[in-house]
C-alpha cells in the first residue's frame, strides 16, 4: 500500500458560489485500497466523486491521483490517470449494445483497437453476463446493466474506480450478489475504489477503512479501520456489532437524537 | 447468481408484438371497409362519386398510361426534397430556440409566424413570388412544414440527458464520438417523429401547390382531370395519391423507424 495515492486536502465545493455543498474534506486512498465514504443521504458524497472524477472544480482545496491534480485539469491531462466511474443509475447508452457502450470507453481512453475484443470478453465472463455481450441495455434487468457498468469502469484499466452508491435501487438479493462479486474481482484486480455509501453495513461488508462525513456540508467527522477479516459475510454479527458502534457515534453528527432506545428524526430544514 | 430472464421477456415481447400486429391489421381492414362505405354512400346519394365498378374497369389502362409514372415521380421528387430542405431549416431554427438567446427568441416568432400562415396563403403568395416555377412549391412546403420540424426537435435539444453528457465527460468523450453516439441518437426519435408527421402533411400541400403552380405532379393531373370533369380519373388519382402515400408510410417509413430505434424495450 502507497498512502497518499489519492490525495485530498481541505476541500470544499459550493454549487452556486454562496453554500458550501462540501465543507472540508481531508483523505488519503493507497494504491490498491477499498474505502468507503459514508454519509448521510444530501451531505455531499457524490460531490466528492464528481471532484475526483474531473466533472466539478472545487472553490478550495486540491485533489490529486497518483500526483495528478484533477482539480485542475480536469481529470489528468489527456486521460492520465485514468478514472473509472460507476454511477447511481447506469448511465449506459441505451442506442448502443452492452459491448459497443464499453467498446465508447475504450475508444475514448484510446485503447489499441486489437485489446477490445479480449478486455470485453474477459470483464464480461468475470462478471456472468457474456451472454448479453449484444443486448441492448434497455432489455437488460437493473442488476445486469449495473455489471455492465462495472465492465466498462473496469475495461479502461483505470487507476482508481469511483462508486457512487451503485447498488442503492437493486433489490436487497441482487445488491448483495453484485457487492460479493466487487469484493471479489476487487480482490483479483487491486485497483482503488472509492465507494460512496450512505448504508453502514455495505460500507463495512465492502471496505478496508470508511471515512465518515458528517451531515451537509460535509467534513470528515472521522476515518475508522475495519477490523474483520476477509472473506467477510454480510449477515456476520461482528459486522452488525461495528453497525450499532458506528450508529451510535454518527447519531448526533447526522442530526438524529437518541433518548432512552428511541431515535428521534431531525427537524425538516435543519441541515 | 442472478438469474437472466431473458426467455421470459422474449416471450412476453413476442405475444406483445403479434398482438399489435393483430390490432394493426385490425384496424387497418376497419379503415379500408369505413372508406368503402363512405364512397359507396356518396355514389348512391351523389352524381359526383363514380361507381368502384367503373374506377376498377378503368385501373388497367390508367396503370399503363406511360404519362402518369412521371407524374407521380415529380410529386414524389417535390416531396422528398422539400421535406428535406424543411428538415435542414428546421434543425436550425430548433437549436437556435434551444440553445440561442437573441436569435432564439428571433427565430421562435417566425416560427409561430409560419405556423399560423394557412398553406392555401402560402402556395398563393409562392405563385406570386415565384411565377409558376419548381422553386414556389419548393418553399410553400417548406415553409408549411418547418416549424413543426422545428418544434418537435427543439423538444429533443431541450430534453438532452444531462446525466449522459456527465458519462461522456468522466470518460472523456471527444466532441465528435459525443455527437455521434449522445447527442444525434439521442435526436432520433424526435427527428422520426416529426418527419412521419410532416410527411402526410408534405404530400397534402405537394399536392395544393400542384393545383396552382407547375404543370405536372399528381395535383396538377388531379385538377385537369376536376376541370374535364372526368369524375372516374379524378378517382383514379385519388386512389393513387393514397396508395402512394400509405404505401411509402408502410413500406419504408415505418420499417426505418422500427429499425432505428430498435434498442427500445418496446420496438
Amino acid at each position: 500500500m502507497s498512502p497518499g495515492f489519492i490525495h485530498v486536502e481541505g476541500l470544499q465545493v459550493s454549487y452556486d458560489g454562496d453554500r458550501l455543498a462540501v465543507a472540508g474534506i481531508d483523505m488519503d486512498v493507497g494504491e490498491g485500497d477499498f474505502v468507503a465514504v459514508l454519509g448521510p443521504s444530501g451531505c455531499g458524497k457524490s460531490t466528492l466523486l464528481q471532484v475526483l472524477s474531473g466533472l466539478l472544480k472545487p472553490v478550495a482545496g486540491k485533489a490529486t491521483i497518483a500526483g495528478t491534480d484533477v482539480t485542475r485539469n480536469g481529470g489528468g491531462a489527456d486521460r492520465d490517470p485514468r478514472v473509472g466511474y460507476v454511477f447511481q443509475d447506469h448511465r449506459l447508452l441505451p442506442w448502443r449494445t452492452v459491448a459497443q457502450n464499453i467498446e465508447l470507453v475504450l475508444a475514448a481512453a484510446r485503447v489499441p483497437r486489437d485489446e477490445w475484443d479480449a478486455r470485453i470478453e474477459r470483464l464480461l465472463a468475470m462478471l456472468q453476463i457474456s451472454q448479453f455481450k449484444d443486448s441492448w441495455p434497455m432489455r437488460l434487468s437493473g442488476g445486469q446493466r449495473q455489471r455492465v457498468s462495472i465492465a466498462r469502469a473496469l475495461a479502461i484499466d483505470p487507476a482508481v474506480v469511483l462508486m457512487d452508491e451503485p447498488f442503492s435501487t437493486l433489490d436487497e438479493v441482487t445488491g448483495r450478489l453484485l457487492r460479493q462479486q466487487l469484493v471479489e474481482l476487487w480482490q483479483q484486480q487491486r485497483r482503488a475504489i472509492v465507494f460512496v455509501t450512505h448504508s453502514i453495513r455495505e460500507a463495512i461488508f465492502l471496505a478496508d477503512r470508511i471515512v465518515i462525513l458528517t451531515k451537509g456540508p460535509a467534513r470528515v467527522l472521522e476515518t475508522l479501520q475495519v477490523p474483520i477479516e476477509r472473506p467477510r459475510q454480510y449477515e456476520d454479527p461482528a459486522i452488525t456489532e461495528l453497525e450499532s458502534e458506528i450508529v451510535d457515534r454518527v447519531m448526533s453528527a447526522w442530526g438524529y437524537e437518541q433518548d432512552a432506545g428511541h431515535v428521534k428524526t431531525p427537524p425538516v430544514g435543519s441541515s | 447468481m442472478e438469474s437472466a430472464s431473458l426467455p421470459t421477456q422474449d416471450l412476453g415481447r413476442r405475444r406483445r408484438a403479434t398482438s399489435v400486429l393483430t390490432s394493426d391489421v385490425v384496424l387497418g381492414a376497419l379503415g379500408i371497409l369505413s372508406f368503402a362505405a363512405l364512397w359507396w354512400y356518396g355514389h348512391q346519394k351523389t352524381t359526383f362519386v363514380p361507381s368502384f365498378g367503373e374506377v376498377l374497369d378503368a385501373v388497367p389502362s390508367f396503370l399503363t398510361e406511360e404519362a402518369i409514372w412521371p407524374d407521380i415521380f415529380a410529386s414524389t421528387t417535390r416531396v422528398v426534397g422539400a421535406l428535406a430542405l424543411a428538415c435542414v431549416v428546421g434543425f436550425l431554427a430548433a437549436l437556435l430556440m434551444a440553445r440561442g438567446r437573441f436569435w432564439g427568441l428571433v427565430t421562435a416568432r417566425y416560427v409561430d409566424l409560419a405556423l399560423g400562415l394557412p398553406s392555401t396563403i402560402a402556395a398563393l403568395l409562392a405563385l406570386f413570388i415565384f411565377k409558376r416555377s419548381e422553386v414556389g412549391v419548393f418553399v410553400v412546403v417548406a415553409i408549411a412544414t418547418f416549424p413543426f420540424i422545428a418544434l418537435t426537435l427543439r423538444q429533443g435539444f431541450l430534453s438532452a440527458n444531462k446525466q449522459l453528457d456527465d458519462m461522456a465527460d468522466v470518460y472523456r468523450f471527444r466532441p465528435l464520438m459525443r455527437v455521434r453516439n449522445v447527442f444525434l441518437p439521442h435526436l432520433v426519435p424526435y427527428s422520426l417523429a416529426a418527419i412521419r408527421n410532416e410527411y402526410a402533411h408534405a404530400w397534402r400541400v405537394v399536392v395544393l401547390a400542384e393545383l396552382f403552380a407547375v404543370n405536372s405532379g399528381i395535383g396538377w393531373r388531379f385538377a385537369q382531370a376536376f376541370d374535364r370533369f372526368q369524375l372516374v380519373e379524378v378517382a383514379l388519382w385519388l386512389l393513387t395519391f393514397m396508395v402512394v402515400l400509405l404505401g411509402s408510410e408502410y413500406l419504408i417509413l415505418r420499417p426505418v423507424e422500427k429499425w432505428a430505434l430498435r434498442w427500445r424495450g418496446d420496438a
